[in-house]
Order: C-alpha cells, then sequence, then structure tokens
C-alpha cells in the first residue's frame, strides 16, 4: 500500500467518521432542546460516574486551519480521552473509553498507545485482547495501528500459534494485502516458524499464480530455510517457475522471480537455461520472455563468457530491443532503444547498429536538481 | 491533519495558487503543532511536529517553552510535513528548534537503521527513513540520523526482482522504492550505495511499473499516486524521459471527478487530497502546462525548493 497514503488514509477515516453521522442531523435540529438522552445513548459529560473528570477540548487557537465537522457523540468521547489523557488516568472506565474511541477513529495512534499502557498497568486479560483486536483487522485490514497492536500483544503473550491462520484468513479476503504479508513474515521469523510455509505459497500460486507477494513469500521461505546454493534447489526452482510460465505466459512475477533466482550465478551460465527460454518464444511470448533474453544476452556479453559467441549475442540483444520497442512492448519503446544505445555504448565496435538517432544518455545529474544548497 | 495540510497547500504550489492562502494565519497553526523542548528540556526525545491538536495541549504558536504532557509527542510524517508547508509559505523556520528536531529523530532510529514514526514506539518501515531524511535534507543536517544505517536497512529492503521493499524480505512496492531512492539522492550517495548494474535493474523495475498510468506492483491495478511515486523515481534515475507520457497523462485525467474536481486512485472513484495531490505532481513530472516543476525527491515545488537553499545558504554564511 501507497507509503504516505496510509499516513493520509488515516486521517481521511478521521473526517469520513467525523462529517457523514447520521445523528448530525437529527442533533442540529435538535440543538435547543438539550437532552442528554437521545435513543438511550448518554453522552459521557452526562454521565454520573464521569461527573469528576472535565472534559478537555480541542484547542485549535484563533485560526483553526483545519475545521473537521465533529458528529457530538465524536467530541465528547474525545474531549473525555483529553482528560484521562491529562491525568494519565489508569483506569477501567479509562479502558472502556479506548473501546469508544477506537471504534470512531481506529487510526488514532495515541487512544492504541494509552490502551497499551492501561493493558498493562490493569493486567488485563490479553487472550480476551487478541479476540478483541482480531474482530478490528477483520472489519479494517489496511490500518497500520491495528496489525501494529496485535504484534504486541502476540510478543506480551510470547504465543504466535494463532497467527498464521489468522493471517491466511485475512489473505483469502485480499490475497496481496501488505500489512498481513508484513505481519506473517515477522511472525515466521521471530518464531521461526518456517513449516508449512512453501505449500502455503503453493496453494495461493494455484489460486493466482499471478500474485506477486505469493512469488515474493516464496522467495522469503527458500531465503530463510534451504537457501538457493543448492544445484537441485535451483533446479527444483527454476523448472516450477518454467512451469508456471507456460501456464501462464504473460506473467511478470513469475519471470521477475526466474530472473531474480538466477541473477548471481548470472542468467547465461545457467545450463541450458537459453535453449529452455528460446523454446518457450513461439508458444508463451510475452515482453517479459523478450527481456529476459536480452539480460541473458547482457549477461553472457558482461561475462566475456566463452561459452557463447559475442558477437552474436550482442547482435540478438540489439535485435531484441529492436523487436520490444516496435513491436513487443511499445509502451516502452523510448527506453527499449535507450537500452539499445547503451549496450551499443558498452559493447559495440564504434558502428552504431541504428535504434534511434536520439543522442546519448545524459550523464547522470543532469536531470537532478542541485542537492546543494546555494551560495549566498 | 498537517499531511491534508501538505497535499493541499504543496498542491496549490505546483498550481500556482498559493495566493488564496491565507499564509500568516497557516504559518501560525502549524507553529502551534510543534512540540518543543519544557523548561527542564525532559523531553527532548520527543520534540517534532504533532499531526493535529487532538491531545488537547493548549494553545501556543511556538512563542515559548513547550508545555510538559506525558503523551505529547512529534510524529515523523508531521515533522517532515510541518517543515515542507513552512518552506511552501515562505517562512524562515527562524521558529523551529532545530536541535530539538533532530534530537526527537536520532531517538526514532532503530538499530536496524529504519525509523519509528512517534518516541512511543509504532511500526517501522522504509516511509519513515524517507520522513527522517527529507527532515535532515531541509534543516541541512544530516545529525538526525545514522546515515550509514539507514543506509544499510535500504540495502537489506532490495528484493530478488530489484524493486525495493518496505523492509527485508518484503514485497518489492513503488512507495518505498521511491522513498528509498528519494532519500539516497537526497543523502547524495546514490551512487554510491548502489552500483551501476544495480541502478539499472531498479531503473527496469520501474519503468515495467507503467501500464498506461503506474501501478505500484507487479500484477496490481494502476493508482494515479504512483505517477508520482514511480515517476519521480524514473526522474532521479534519469530514465522518466522514456516513459510513455501520453499513457500517463490520459490516466491521470481518467482519474479526474468531473462534479467536484480533484483525482481519485481510479476511474469514477471518490477523489481524495493524496491523489488529488499526487495526480497534480504525476502530471507535472511530465511537463503539463502551467504547472510548476516538483523537486523529484523532496517533493516540493522548485520554487519553494530554491527558497529553501536560499535560506540554507543563509544558515551556513551565519555559522561560518
Amino acid at each position: 500500500m501507497s507509503s504516505v497514503e496510509e499516513i493520509s488514509n488515516s486521517v481521511a477515516e478521521d473526517l469520513e467518521e467525523d462529517g457523514v453521522e447520521e445523528e448530525n442531523t437529527v442533533e442540529e435540529a435538535e440543538m435547543e432542546y438539550e437532552e442528554p438522552v437521545k435513543g438511550g445513548y448518554i453522552f459521557y459529560r452526562d454521565r454520573k460516574e464521569w461527573a469528576d473528570l472535565e472534559p478537555v477540548p480541542q484547542d485549535d487557537g484563533p485560526n483553526p486551519v483545519v475545521k473537521i465537522a465533529y458528529s457530538e457523540k465524536f467530541t465528547d468521547v474525545f474531549d473525555m480521552f483529553r482528560a484521562l489523557l491529562q491525568n494519565d488516568e489508569k483506569s477501567e472506565r479509562a479502558f472502556a473509553l479506548t473501546t469508544e474511541a477506537i471504534d470512531l477513529n481506529a487510526a488514532n495512534y495515541t487512544v492504541w498507545h494509552y490502551r497499551r499502557v492501561l493493558l498493562q498497568a490493569l493486567d488485563k486479560d490479553l487472550r480476551e485482547e487478541m479476540k478483541y483486536i482480531t474482530a478490528i483487522i477483520e472489519d479494517q485490514p489496511k490500518n497500520y495501528q491495528v496489525w501494529h497492536h496485535r504484534r504486541m500483544v502476540v510478543e506480551w503473550l510470547n504465543d504466535p500459534s494463532e497467527e498464521l491462520q489468522f493471517v491466511a484468513e485475512i489473505l483469502s479476503q485480499d490475497a496481496k494485502n501488505y500489512h498481513a504479508w508484513q505481519h506473517r513474515q515477522w511472525v515466521m521469523q521471530e518464531y521461526k516458524l518456517w513449516d508449512g510455509e512453501l505449500e502455503y505459497v503453493e496453494e495461493l500460486l494455484e489460486e493466482d499464480v499471478r500474485n506477486n507477494s505469493a512469488w515474493n513469500q516464496r522467495h522469503f521461505v527458500i531465503n530463510h530455510t534451504s537457501g538457493y546454493s543448492d544445484s537441485s534447489i535451483l533446479d527444483r526452482e527454476v523448472q516450477y517457475t518454467l512451469k508456471q510460465i507456460k501456464k501462464a505466459p504473460h506473467n511478470e512475477s513469475a519471470w521477475n522471480y526466474l530472473n531474480g533466482i538466477l541473477q548471481d550465478g548470472g542468467l547465461s551460465s545457467f545450463p541450458g537455461l537459453l535453449e529452455q527460454v528460446t523454446e518457450l518464444q513461439d508458444t508463451c511470448s510475452s515482453p517479459y520472455l523478450t527481456a529476459f533474453l536480452v539480460d541473458l544476452y547482457e549477461d553472457a556479453l558482461e561475462t566475456n563468457s566463452s561459452s557463447y559467441d559475442q558477437q552474436e549475442m550482442f547482435n540478438k540483444a540489439l535485435e531484441l530491443c529492436k523487436f520490444l520497442a516496435e513491436e513487443k512492448d511499445t509502451i516502452r519503446r523510448e527506453y527499449w532503444n535507450y537500452v539499445s544505445r547503451s549496450l551499443q555504448n558498452t559493447y559495440g565496435s564504434g558502428d552504431p547498429v541504428s535504434a534511434s538517432s536520439d543522442p546519448p544518455p545524459p550523464p547522470s545529474s543532469s536531470q537532478l536538481p542541485d542537492m546543494e544548497p546555494s551560495d549566498p | 491533519m498537517l499531511t491534508i495540510v501538505f497535499f493541499a497547500l504543496s498542491g496549490l504550489d505546483v498550481l500556482d495558487a498559493l495566493d488564496v492562502v491565507d499564509k500568516p494565519g497557516l504559518i501560525e497553526w502549524i507553529y502551534s503543532l510543534q512540540v518543543l523542548p519544557t523548561d527542564d528540556k525532559s523531553n527532548l526525545s520527543r520534540c517534532g511536529f504533532r499531526g493535529s491538536s487532538h491531545i488537547g495541549v493548549p494553545y501556543s504558536s511556538s512563542k515559548g517553552p513547550g508545555a510538559p504532557h506525558t503523551y505529547d509527542s512529534g510524529h515523523v510524517a508531521m515533522t517532515y510535513t510541518g517543515l515542507a508547508c513552512l518552506v511552501i509559505l515562505g517562512d524562515d523556520l527562524s521558529r523551529v528548534d532545530k536541535e530539538a528536531c533532530l534530537a526527537g529523530l536520532r531517538a526514532l532510529q532503530l538499530e536496524d537503521g529504519s525509523f519509528y514514526a512517534v518516541p512511543e514506539g509504532s511500526e517501522n518501515d522504509m516511509r519513515f527513513v524517507y520522513c527522517a531524511a527529507c527532515i535532515c535534507f531541509m534543516l541541512d543536517d544530516w545529525s538526525g540520523m545514522d546515515c550509514q544505517r539507514a543506509i544499510d536497512y535500504i540495502r537489506r529492503s532490495s528484493s530478488y526482482d530489484s524493486g525495493i521493499g518496505q523492509g527485508a524480505g518484503l514485497e518489492s512496492h513503488g512507495g518505498s522504492t521511491f522513498c528509498a531512492v528519494a532519500s539516497l539522492c537526497m543523502m547524495g550517495k546514490l551512487q554510491e550505495v548502489f552500483s551501476e548494474r544495480e541502478l539499472k535493474r531498479i531503473r527496469r523495475w520501474c519503468m515495467f511499473r507503467q501500464q498506461n498510468g503506474f501501478h505500484g506492483r507487479p500484477n496490481k491495478p494502476v493508482d494515479t499516486c504512483y505517477s508520482f511515486w514511480v515517476g519521480a523515481t524514473l526522474q532521479l534515475l534519469d530514465v522518466f524521459q522514456y516513459t510513455n507520457f501520453e499513457k500517463n497523462r490520459n490516466y491521470i485525467l481518467s482519474t479526474q471527478d468531473r462534479l467536484v474536481g480533484g483525482f481519485a486512485k481510479w476511474p469514477d472513484s471518490h477523489p481524495d487530497p493524496l491523489h488529488t495531490y499526487f495526480g497534480i505532481c504525476g502530471l507535472s513530472l511530465i511537463g503539463e502546462a502551467e504547472l510548476r516543476k516538483v523537486h523529484p525527491a523532496l517533493n516540493i515545488s522548485m520554487r519553494a525548493f530554491e527558497s529553501l537553499r536560499q535560506l540554507q545558504g543563509a544558515w551556513r554564511q551565519k555559522s561560518t
């Protein structure tokens, strides 16, 4: 999920909560009536058990910039929250209020922090809290604070036994939820829970072979267990990936995985790979396949591999860049022309092979604004 | 709320429409969000800017010491956007307690090089590394962070597919890739940290995010804001010029709301400040007429950046 988006979303959720409460319109009409009981709900400021606390309003000074139309309920709860906070009150009623505050705005990190302080100070039942946070996350699975809270409770309990199943539940609703995957990886690493994960990943890839998160998880698991240095593992993974590619050729995730696991050894060094991939060209054509071949040829050039005819590698690489630019991946036409020029500059013999007559790529920082402060 | 103010102000700035804004009023309000050291300076590690007045600390526009409050502390994204807003509004940052901000920032960095958002603890990931880098860059003072540790975190967050995730092992993502690359650029260390070969692969990963507009991860739907996150990254890597401007532009414009204005992540969806701001920035990157240029790393207009540079020049002169 987009980085700052989450910060803004949390505030956006805040706004949505406040502006759209149906109570608002009813309350406006009844403003002069001043009745403390509306449909059974009593504001905190009117509750006997809270009479000792003076609510604390938000203070934005003479010129408030962002005037949010909070509902009366929201203001009432948070005015009381601010009062509790000011006194650092550690009580059951404070704990109960955090539940209300979270219900109104689950993205308020101060409320969550205060709740955690209370959970410890009051020695609350953390198993109950797990049930609570489970329900909240089910309802708002893209909120940062709720996942962080769950992590804290799991740490306190030192009990990850429900986590993998829980995350799987969330992923069954959105198989790419970044928070869910992050939590899952944390649990697995922290508590060394690697068993069965490769099987889980394969299940997900059966359901959707294009799930990039699942491919990433595959790499994560293998990296942390067997690793890729064993050639039988690497072979297995290459064959698995090629099989998935045959099922769904136009799948960037599979190609990225294939490329990724073979990077270190070098694409052109893996025996039989060029043949296997070339074979796929007719039935499994895609821009990713072609780009993969360009990378393979480039690797042969870079390593000056004696297994390949250097001139042939060079010519083929340029030919494929042209093919990508003109036919297979036209949206990136200018980019493939640039790749072609770069290859020519690096490996060419001086006679430019045409792709375009554009000038060579600009030197590194010319596009960048000067990062240094100006001289006075 | 400060983040929303940032989207609005910076957006207006890129639109060259800041004259509709009550600058002095806004500056006062932003300064009221600064968490200043208390008289006994016992809260230095909690200094910075708040996102809003929601804690209930009494109003004070940074004209005296901070009021002690057990639960009052800054938030790294609010310190970043607070400073950026002040710069955009032409303020000289003279009421910013820079040392306090930097102390607050240092307190947020973890051993692995990443940052919390708040001293009480929170999640930690690349977003906050970026916020930290922006703060140091704007204050022209890198003592606010251990750069080497942050660099290590960034390197460890590179994925097998050469994109960069929010942390080690996590899926590569357009947002975190931007945060990482932009942070390194602001440190002036992009070429030091990544080899030319690695940079080529990051370029390739980013280039493949374009579908018409851009998405943030392979096989995910496109979303207007990635026109900036990925576009700006490509700009920092010198290859944005090779993207397809037309398709990108058409996508962004298709997410515009014809009734209320603004942009959404997708067509026929509700617009919001974030996507509106990044839609505008995305268009600015392709040179859309009547939009100011945007600094691709710091994410403010070049006009605002220039005034920041002037300010920093004056600071440097004063200290020599």
